[in-house]
């Protein structure tokens, strides 16, 4: 389908007009709001990076939530024992994620498709909480460990404010990062793997290495969410990168609409404000994800995003096929 | 030692095979693997507890009951949930057998969530002791039930008409398909008699284990394990399998380190994935690209 | 702060009041507070606890409040879950704007909390969770209303020890922070004394079968064995224990169980008959001592199945209360927070141990008795074979 230059130039001013409006957003939010924000930013990242894997390549691997936790710990780990600024970590802790990201592929490539590699990197993953609770010389162990709170460039680490504006930065910077990537003829070989891997690699694509890209790039952004989630929240726990994490980051690509990033931003902003609403009933959030996941299923399978494409072309990605 | 831990590996491990087994009959016929089994297994103890702690039933005919209720379940959401997005993809299949899974065990924690709850013994008999050996009630009861019930699942699936019409659609779905087998009647099915092998499991080591809405979790777990193990998608494999890994958790425990036994599983994953994908009893577990 | 741009430190400003204020969350009839809890997640038994407290909040209400002031819960759920926790203690101190904090169940929620609710100043009792590290340094404003990890662990181990000839002591525990906040201190106590544990085994939650790691303790027959598991897994190593014939080593367990809900869930007294655990009660969960905090809890919350957790926060609440009937009607944060600091030697009517905080010490419950099977009752101890 071809765009109009019109919408072209409305698309990309509704790009950057989003995170420019959200500067603003501190000026009316209180720390709990302004944490909630953060979240979704780190969700965002997590969602964005589950979707590069699940949704653009089509292939269950499930180690995200693993990358997730490497990234923390590096993250932690680079500035207690190295002595890193925190900002310093977050490229690092990327390359950690994307070196995961790298193992998993090497496993899909080997022929471990679907389930079955669902169900590898799912014990791998598991395998990586086991060792932080038992590396304790490294990780702390179940106490987890604390990150220092005084400051980087001026600012504490404490400071939900702060942190917002380099969330903010990073997750622009990915975001635009990934469209590009897509749009790429790499990005489109993705998407052909996906659609039919042996018709790719038969047109000379090397599908191998689009495999690996997508893999590491996931990787990447899912390691950066880790450094991010450390500094959110002051201290990494192994219990924070468990199952209910991976459940939480699907159902996130899923409302959103597999492959499309859009639906990437769209379903982290949602599945991390809804809960907060659902507070006043504690001890439904289990049968609430469910039923979420449930309905959009049998409802609309491909996401909110789906519906906002229906609505105006200025929604439509140049890298998306249904 | 080894004789006792022997023994008790074959108890856990007749529970794993089942999972395992029930796990893989969904996967063969219609190649979903299902990411809520071990909530299943949960739904079918909790419903057994219903039977015969509120209202008084005896273990057998409650035990039956929420088979057969489990069965209904499994064939309900063939019908009604996976039915509707068949054609979509996989990763859509996942996502509704975890979204199921997770929403049975928050309506069960909804209803229970705060207790850790007795399930009454079945065999509660004195332990037996052959020397230095302990036979107790509940290791013979599990072994005995799920060998017969594993021997009549494999004698109906060799001998029996139906058994023929599984290996049909097992070998070909459009072949059968072509010679008049009403396969979605038959993934249906097949869901039905996943889940109620499941739950089985899951009353079987309820009285062992007590009852609490996280119950099947490990077991989903120690399920893939025995799949994998067994050659991805060989039933008589996920049974050996899960043996096999009952066995393994108890030796690695004993011998090793007890930190291993819960992870006995992971490794073994990755093990089978470094030495020989295929499984120990491999049909082809390797997607050709 | 001086080199972010001028309008972030703008927003910071506006953001201070709230930090600031010392009669926030108060009004003439009502001091509201925040109660956090594990009400959802696998750990939501804990929140027994906090609806133990809220039964307080309730029972005091009824008898007209503290200085006409009413206690309103503000009850907020953390799913034992750290970013879930945060969230929760943030929307209770600046949206909901509560005067102060009691509750918290989950030892790591509230040790990556701890940064938080220490800049922001208000009031927090800790009522349930027990790692040392919460209030240990001392923070002004944050109180632990419960014995630590250290002191039930320490316990543990002087109760074992207490036993003639008790000379090789074995420990089982999981592996999460929860078991090492008793264990660690028990296993220091025990190498004070000269006895280095012959074995420390993993049973991890979710294990149905204790059978390795029962062989390995047959193996060398401790004298007493000290176990830090959760409920489903005490009954089952319990159990196990007894059927490979091991059931005359007494085993020393936590107050994550009680003696009365693992007979039940065993079923049988001959398994549990050696088990002894932390008790930080005055009296048997089912004992007279106990009957009007039951029947408290029982009053508002009728359906509520009741558990050695169910009453840990109220001992917390008592001492609340003291403290704010003693600061007068013109209460302030800063004026609750000196009170606390006054708290001494306080007999709570439910805990076993006195509260005593200083300016210096947060830590205020420094004890616990053991509760044990006596003639097939459960019995207060104090130490082996001696009632309480």
């Amino acid at each position: 389908m071809s765009i109009s230059p019109a919408t072209l130039r409305l698309r990309t001013a509704l790009f950057w007009a989003v995170p420019v409006l959200a500067c603003a957003l501190p000026l009316a939010t209180n720390p709990y709001t302004q944490f909630v924000l953060n979240s979704m930013l780190i969700s965002t990242l997590l969602t964005l990076g589950f979707n590069m894997v699940i949704g653009s390549l089509g292939q269950l691997a499930f180690a995200n939530v693993a990358f997730f936790g490497l990234g923390a710990y590096a993250s932690v780990i680079a500035m207690n024992d190295l002595g890193l600024p925190w900002l310093a970590t977050i490229p690092l802790s990327g390359l950690v994620g994307a070196a995961g990201g790298f193992l998993a592929s090497a496993v899909a490539l080997r022929g471990i498709r679907l389930y079955y590699l669902a169900i590898v990197t799912l014990a791998f993953g598991e395998l990586l909480r086991w060792l932080y609770i038992h590396a304790d010389r490294l990780t702390g162990g179940t106490d987890g460990l604390a990150i220092p709170r005084e400051g980087f460039l001026g600012f504490r680490l404490g400071d939900d404010t702060a942190q917002f504006y380099v969330f903010l930065a990073v997750t622009v910077v990915l975001v635009k990062g990934t469209l590009n990537l897509l749009r790429s003829r790499l990005g489109r070989s993705i998407v052909a793997v996906r659609e039919n891997e042996i018709a790719t690699a038969s047109l000379g694509i090397p599908t191998a290495r689009v495999i690996v890209t997508a893999f590491m790039w996931s990787g990447f952004l899912v390691g950066v969410a880790g450094a991010l989630f450390a500094a959110h929240i002051g201290r990494v726990f192994p219990e924070s990168f468990g199952l209910t994490q991976l459940i939480v980051g699907f159902a996130m690509v899923l409302v959103g609409g597999t492959g499309s990033v859009l639906g990437s931003v769209l379903g982290a902003v949602l599945l991390t404000a809804l809960p907060e609403y659902v507070r006043a009933f504690p001890g439904m959030e289990e049968i609430f994800f469910g039923l979420v996941v449930i309905v959009v299923l049998l409802c609309l399978p491909q996401g909110l995003a789906s519906l906002l494409r229906r609505l105006s072309p200025v929604f439509l990605e140049r890298h998306f096929r249904e | 030692m080894l004789m006792q831990l022997t023994l008790s590996g074959a108890s856990q491990g007749a529970i794993y095979a089942l999972v395992a087994l029930s796990l893989t009959v969904v996967y063969r016929s219609t190649t979903v693997v299902n990411f809520g089994h071990g909530d299943l297994v949960m739904s079918g103890a909790f419903v057994a507890y219903v039977l015969v702690v509120g209202l008084g039933l005896a273990f057998l005919p409650a035990a039956v009951i929420a088979v057969v209720a489990m069965f209904g379940l499994g064939v309900c959401f063939s019908r009604g949930l996976i039915r509707p997005i068949r054609g979509g993809p996989h990763i859509g299949f996942a996502l509704m057998s975890i979204a199921l899974g997770y929403t049975l065990r928050g309506i069960a924690r909804t209803v229970w969530g705060r207790e850790v709850l007795p399930m009454p013994r079945v065999f509660d008999i004195e332990p037996i002791f052959l020397g230095d050996v302990v036979l107790t009630g509940d290791a013979l009861f599990t072994i005995a039930t799920v060998a017969v019930l594993l021997g009549l699942f494999f004698a109906m699936l060799t001998f029996t008409d139906i058994g023929k019409m599984v290996q049909a659609v097992y070998q070909s779905e459009r072949g059968a398909r072509l010679v008049g087998i009403n396969v979605s009647r038959f993934h249906d099915l097949s869901w039905g008699t996943g889940a109620a092998l499941g739950a089985v499991g899951g009353i079987l080591i309820a009285p062992v284990s007590f009852l609490h809405p996280d119950l099947g979790a490990s077991f989903l777990i120690k399920g893939f394990a025995a799949m994998t193990l067994g050659g991805f998608g060989s039933l008589g494999g996920a049974v050996l399998g899960g043996v096999v890994l009952g066995l393994a958790e108890q030796y690695a425990g004993a011998y090793i380190d007890t930190a291993l036994i819960d992870i006995t599983a992971y490794l073994l994953i990755i093990l089978v994935l470094l030495v020989r994908p295929r499984g120990l009893f491999g049909r082809k577990a390797v997607v050709k690209v | 702060m001086k080199r972010l741009p001028t309008f972030l430190a703008a927003t910071a400003l506006l953001a201070a009041p709230a930090l600031a204020d010392e009669t926030t969350g108060l009004t003439d009839d009502a001091i509201t507070i925040g109660v956090m809890g594990p009400f959802s997640g696998n750990a939501s038994s804990y929140s027994k606890a906090e609806i133990g407290l809220m039964a307080f909040y309730d029972m005091i209400n009824e008898a007209g409040g503290v200085h006409g002031r009413k206690l309103v819960a503000v009850q907020e759920d953390t799913g034992c879950d750290t970013a879930k926790g945060l969230a929760a203690a943030k929307k209770l101190i600046f949206q909901d704007e509560v005067f102060m904090l009691q509750g918290n169940s989950c030892s790591g929620v509230a040790v990556a909390l701890r940064p938080e609710i220490e800049e922001a100043g208000l009031p927090w009792i800790v009522a349930h969770a027990v790692s040392d590290t919460i209030s240990d340094p001392v923070a002004a404003n944050i109180f632990h209303g419960v014995p630590t990890g250290n002191a039930n662990g320490r316990a543990m181990a002087e109760f074992v020890l207490s036993r003639p000839d008790t000379k090789k002591v074995a420990i089982i525990e999981h592996s999460n922070d929860w078991a090492h906040s008793y264990s660690n201190p028990a296993q220091a106590y025990l190498k004070e004394h000269g006895v280095e544990p012959t074995e420390v085994l993993t049973m991890e939650r979710g294990q149905t079968d204790a059978t390795a790691q029962v062989l390995k303790m047959r193996a060398d027959r401790p004298d007493f064995i000290i176990a830090a598991l959760y409920e489903a897994e005490t009954a089952i190593f319990l159990r196990d224990l007894k059927k490979y014939g091991l059931g005359d080593i007494p085993v020393m367990g936590t107050a994550g169980t009680d003696l009365e809900n693992t007979l039940k869930r065993v079923g049988d007294l001959e398994t549990v008959k050696n088990y002894y655990v932390i008790h930080p009660y005055v009296d048997n969960l089912d004992g007279p001592g106990m009957q009007k905090w039951a029947d408290m809890i029982h009053k508002y919350y009728p359906d509520e199945e009741l558990t050695n957790f169910s009453y840990i926060a109220i001992g917390s609440g008592v001492a609340l209360v003291k403290a704010l009937e003693a600061a007068g009607p013109d209460l302030t944060r800063s004026k609750l927070i000196a009170e606390l600091d006054k708290i001494s030697d306080l007999d709570t009517g439910v805990l076993s141990a006195p509260i005593t905080w200083t300016a210096d010490d947060h830590q205020g419950v420094k004890g616990s008795a053991v509760s044990g099977f006596v003639d097939g009752k459960p019995t207060v101890l104090k130490a082996w074979g001696q009632p309480y």
